[in-house]
């Protein structure tokens, strides 16, 4: 039973940390990346609280899972195109099921895996008052929490470990057009998981796109004012069937869409904003567990 | 009395001519859509020595810098920092203060 809800809830966990990896510090879309720049020798954080909820268990366990997290964001210009990127989350995760008729409350918190990624932009056009840039960008999620922790029941199951124990490379292409009116972001990107204690967690693919329309100043004749930016955006999200010692959980991956409403308020030295991801269709094999919604609210700093 | 109006009238003067000796330059910066984005190319002109004042104008895509006397921001120099900065910059014009 334990191996079982391991491999049904491991999915929600893995797209949650994949959701978080790549969204820096720029006037940017609040689930991804962006290509906006970071200037040389200048640094810029984020910190991101998540609150992902998973439930709707098709399994007859009543599985019900949060997991929460603190994702700090550091970025630092190399140069105006290249610039490098550490994310370093401190996780909450709990999970609640019912076994042989009781229910059992498994959790675990501390920090997660460190993922450190470069980003280097390879198209840069510039006009007056807007701009266009591609970036690709290249990472590893390095196994730096700990991914062995043990509850009264024994060992605790992969979804609830705050660190996954694998080494998982990653890339990626992002878009951005923006303008003083608006903005929009677009990201394709391949994380690879591998295997460690027996377990192996599906790749990810994903594909986000973002549209910010600045709200307010409604009209705009100058100087460097706020802005207050309405944001909706889209997360299409493909993982693989995850793998333990070497078989495929036919209860695990699948194909997440999530629409993501937010507001965003933009100043010179700082930004405020929050989203919730809505899951809009969820086609996922045998009974993984699905998303019920993610709230991520989030602070950028310059300094 | 009369000593004390004759003192705030030379410091007057004397911080007229003080600010009149500066020079004010406006640059044309393509690539600047935000106000976040416009704080690296601040931080970057605070850095140089005799910098008074900065002003962005998103709107006109113009940065205007007003420096002390004697502080000299040439082309090549703009050039680079724009670049560091991740913008494009265009073109200059200067005025004395």
């Amino acid at each position: 039973m334990k191996k079982s809800y391991r491999l049904k809830v491991a999915p929600a966990l893995l797209l949650f940390g994949a959701a978080g990896w790549t969204s820096d510090a720029l006037s940017a879309p609040i689930t991804f990346n962006t290509a906006l720049p970071v200037a040389k020798d200048e640094f810029l954080a984020r910190e991101q609280y998540v609150v992902n909820q998973s439930g709707d268990d098709p399994s007859g366990a009543d599985k019900d899972r949060t997991a929460r997290a603190a994702v700090s964001v550091l970025g630092y210009g190399v140069n105006g195109k290249l610039a490098v990127f550490g994310v370093l989350p401190y996780r909450d995760n709990e999970l609640k099921v019912t076994v042989g008729g009781q229910r059992r409350t498994r959790a675990a918190s501390g920090f997660g895996d460190l993922t450190v990624f470069g980003r280097y932009t390879v198209v840069q056009r510039d006009r007056p008052g807007r701009n266009f840039r591609v970036a690709s960008f290249a990472g590893i999620k390095a196994p730096t929490g700990e991914d062995n922790k043990r509850d009264a029941f024994g060992r605790l199951p992969a979804s609830v470990q705050v660190g996954s124990g694998s080494w998982d490379p990653l890339v990626g292409v992002v878009a951005t057009y923006q303008t003083l009116k608006y903005q929009v972001d677009g990201q394709i990107s391949y994380q690879a998981k591998n295997e460690a204690n027996g377990f192996e967690a599906g790749d990810v693919a994903r594909l986000d796109a973002s549209l910010q329309y600045r709200l307010l100043p409604r009209k705009f004749t100058g100087g460097l004012p706020n802005f207050l930016y309405g944001v909706i955006e889209a997360n299409l999200i493909h993982q693989g069937k995850d793998r333990v010692n070497g078989s495929a959980d036919s209860n695990s991956g699948g194909t997440r869409l999530f629409l993501t409403p937010g507001i965003q308020y933009v100043t010179k030295r700082w930004i405020a904003e929050g989203a919730v991801q809505i899951p809009v269709s969820q086609d996922l094999n045998g009974t993984a567990l699905k998303n019920d919604t993610i709230v991520r609210v989030s602070a950028r700093f310059n300094f | 009395m009369k000593k004390l109006m004759a003192i705030l009238m030379l410091a007057l003067v004397w911080n007229a001519a003080a600010f009149a000796a500066g020079t004010q330059y406006q640059m044309r910066v393509d690539g600047l859509a935000c106000p976040y984005c416009a704080y690296g190319i601040e931080k970057k002109l605070k850095k140089i020595k005799g910098v008074d004042k900065i002003d962005v104008d998103l709107n006109k895509g113009l940065v205007t810098v007003n420096v002390a006397e004697g502080v000299e921001l040439t082309e090549p120099q703009m050039v680079k920092l724009f670049k560091d900065a991740g913008f494009t910059y265009r073109s200059m014009t200067r005025r004395p203060l």
